[in-house]
C-alpha cells in the first residue's frame, strides 16, 4: 500500500498527533482529489489547511477523522489506528471532534440535547433511548455551554439560532466528546468578521484550557495566519506550501513548486472581498 | 427535446383512448345516465330527521375502530420502517421486510376486512383489523422513505462521534423525521375514518353497515342522514389536524409564519 514518490518521508515523530505519509485519495478511483500529501502535525498545534473550493480540504479531513480511507498512502493518528476497519476504531472515534461544513445538527432538538450527543459514547444503549443521562453528564454539558457563550440557550430549538449560535452548539458537542483533537471544516466562512472572530476565539480558548490538537480547514489566508500557528496550502489536491507563524513572523517556509509570491497572489482576490 | 415530450404526451392520450374502447368506457352511456342522477338527488333531500342518534353512535364507533386501528397500526409500522431503512440496514434485513411490506400492501383493506370476516366472524374487530393491517403497509412505506430522505449531514457528523445504530436512531433519525412521521399519522388517520366507514360492507363494523343496506333497498333519504354524518366528521377531523399541522410540523420545518 505504502507509496512514495519524490519528497523523502519522514519517520512517525513522537511529537506528531497525525502523520500522513505520500496519501492520495479519490472517489471514483478516476481522478485524485489529493496527491502524495506529507503532513505532520504536531500535538497541541494549531493546524490550518487552507485552498480554493474543490481544493480538496475536506477531503483531507474526512481522511483524518476515518470516514475515508486514503488510495494510496498511509495516515498514522496518535493512537495508532491507521485502518478504519479496525475493530477498535469506534470506540475511538470520539477522540476526534469533528466539525463538518454543515455542523450537522439536529434542529428540531434542543441545544442541550445536541450537545449532549457529544456524551453518548459514554452512556449505555438502554440509557441514551430514553435520553437518560447523569447528572454530572448534564452538568458538564451545561458548564460548556457557558464556556462557548451558550449560557440560557440550552431549552431552545436549533432552528431558531442564529449562524453564530449553531456554530456555538456544534462546538459545544465536540468538546463534549472530550476529544483529543478538533476538526473543523470551514467554520466560519459563512460569517460576516465581527462573529467569524467571535467563534475563533471561542475555538482558541476551548484549544488553550482544554490542551487541544486544532485542525481547521479554512478558505481565508488571512484569518488563518491570524489564528493558527501552522498554515498548509493546498492547490488542485497538492500541498504547495507549509507557514510556520510564531506571532505574526514567518518562522519556517517550505514550498513545492511554486513561490510565496505566486501563492499570496492566488489569494489576494479572495481575501478582499 | 420538446418533440420528444410531445410524442410522450400523444401517446399517453392515444392510451387512454385504446384503453377505453378495451373496458367499454362509453362516455354516452354517461350522458343517458344523467337524469337519474336527479331522481337521486331528489329523493336524498328526504332527509329522515328521526335517525340522526343511530347515525351518530355508529360514526362514534367508526371513529373508534378508526383510531385503535391507527395507533396499533402506526405502533407496529415504526420498528418496520426502520429495519426497512436503506441507510440504516444492509440487503440482508431491508430486503425481506420490504418485500414484507410490499405482501402488506397488496391487498386493500376492504379485502383484508373479508379475510378477518372469515377468521375472528362478523363485527368491528375485523375491521379493526383490517384498518391495523393497511396501516402497516402504509406508514412503514412512507417512514421508510423519509428516513432514506433524511438530510446526510446530521447522520454523519454523528456518526463520527462513533455512536452505537440504536443512539444514532433515537438521536438523529427519529428527531430528524418525527414532523413527517406526524403528518403521515394525521393522513392515516383521516383516511382509515374514511375506509372504516365502507368496511360495513363486509359486515366488518362500523357506520357503512347502515349505508350499505338503506341504499341497497332505495332508501336514499335514510341513506343520507348517515353520509352527512361521515361528512361532518371528515370536515372536524380535517379542522383538527390543520390546526395540530400548523403548530407541530409547519412552523418546525421553515420557522415560517402562517398567515390566518
Amino acid at each position: 500500500m505504502q507509496e512514495q514518490k519524490g519528497e523523502s518521508s519522514p519517520s512517525i515523530s513522537s511529537l506528531s498527533i497525525v502523520q500522513m505519509n505520500g496519501v492520495s485519495a479519490s472517489y471514483d478511483s478516476k481522478e485524485y482529489v489529493l496527491k502524495n500529501i506529507q503532513m505532520s502535525i504536531s500535538r497541541g498545534a494549531n493546524y490550518a489547511i487552507v485552498g480554493q473550493s474543490g481544493s480538496g480540504k475536506s477531503t483531507l479531513l474526512r481522511l483524518i477523522n476515518g470516514m475515508m480511507s486514503p488510495t494510496k498512502g498511509k495516515i498514522m493518528v496518535d493512537y495508532n489506528i491507521p485502518n478504519p476497519s479496525d475493530k477498535k476504531f469506534k470506540s475511538l472515534m470520539h477522540k476526534i471532534g469533528y466539525i463538518p461544513q454543515n455542523l450537522g445538527l439536529i434542529k428540531n432538538s434542543t441545544v442541550l440535547e445536541n450537545v449532549l450527543i457529544g456524551a453518548l459514547p459514554r452512556v449505555s444503549g438502554f440509557n441514551s433511548f430514553f435520553k437518560k443521562f447523569s447528572d454530572s453528564e448534564i452538568d458538564n454539558a451545561k458548564k460548556i455551554l457557558k464556556q462557548v457563550g451558550l449560557q440560557g440557550k440550552a431549552e431552545r430549538k436549533v432552528y431558531m439560532l442564529s449562524g453564530g449560535e449553531k456554530r456555538r452548539v456544534a462546538i459545544a458537542r465536540a468538546l463534549v466528546q472530550k476529544p483529543e483533537i478538533i476538526l473543523a471544516d470551514e467554520i466560519v466562512s459563512e460569517l460576516d468578521h465581527v462573529t467569524a472572530r467571535e467563534i475563533m476565539e471561542v475555538l482558541a480558548e476551548a484549544q488553550a484550557t482544554m490542551k487541544l490538537t486544532a485542525i481547521m480547514v479554512h478558505h481565508d489566508l488571512q484569518l488563518a495566519l491570524e489564528y493558527a500557528d501552522r498554515v498548509a496550502v493546498i492547490k488542485e489536491g497538492e500541498k504547495v506550501l507549509e507557514i510556520g507563524v510564531e506571532g505574526d513572523k514567518i518562522v519556517d517556509f517550505q514550498s513545492g513548486n511554486y513561490t510565496q509570491t505566486e501563492i499570496l497572489e492566488m489569494f489576494t482576490n479572495e481575501s478582499k472581498e | 427535446m420538446n418533440q420528444k415530450n410531445n410524442l410522450i404526451i400523444g401517446l399517453i392520450i392515444a392510451g387512454v383512448v385504446v384503453m377505453s374502447v378495451n373496458v367499454d368506457a362509453d362516455p354516452r352511456d354517461f350522458a343517458e345516465g344523467l337524469p337519474n342522477i336527479g331522481i337521486m338527488l331528489k329523493e336524498i333531500t328526504e332527509v329522515d330527521s328521526s335517525l340522526f342518534v343511530t347515525a351518530f353512535w355508529s360514526m362514534l364507533e367508526t371513529i373508534e375502530m378508526a383510531f385503535i386501528g391507527t395507533v396499533v397500526g402506526v405502533a407496529i409500522a415504526l420498528p418496520l420502517s426502520l429495519l426497512a431503512a436503506r441507510n440504516l440496514n444492509n440487503k440482508f434485513v431491508y430486503v425481506p421486510i420490504r418485500a414484507l411490506l410490499a405482501a402488506i400492501r397488496t391487498f386493500p383493506s376492504i379485502l383484508w376486512a373479508i379475510l378477518f370476516v372469515i377468521i375472528v366472524g362478523l363485527g368491528p374487530f375485523a375491521g379493526v383489523l383490517a384498518i391495523i393491517m393497511y396501516t402497516i403497509g402504509f406508514i412503514a412505506k412512507l417512514q421508510y422513505e423519509a428516513i432514506e430522505a433524511i438530510d446526510a449531514d446530521p447522520m454523519d457528523a454523528v456518526g463520527a462521534i462513533g455512536v452505537s445504530k440504536i443512539q444514532l436512531i433515537r438521536f438523529v433519525v427519529l428527531p430528524e423525521s418525527a414532523s413527517h412521521l406526524l403528518s403521515q399519522i394525521l393522513y392515516i388517520f383521516d383516511y382509515n375514518i374514511r375506509q372504516t366507514s365502507i368496511l360495513g360492507l363486509v359486515g366488518a363494523g362500523g357506520i357503512g353497515f347502515y349505508i350499505i343496506n338503506y341504499i341497497k333497498f332505495f332508501e336514499y333519504g335514510k341513506a343520507a342522514v348517515f353520509m352527512l354524518v361521515v361528512l361532518a366528521t371528515v370536515l372536524i377531523i380535517e379542522w383538527v389536524s390543520v390546526r395540530v399541522r400548523d403548530k407541530y410540523i409547519v412552523k418546525s420545518q421553515r420557522g415560517m409564519q402562517i398567515k390566518s
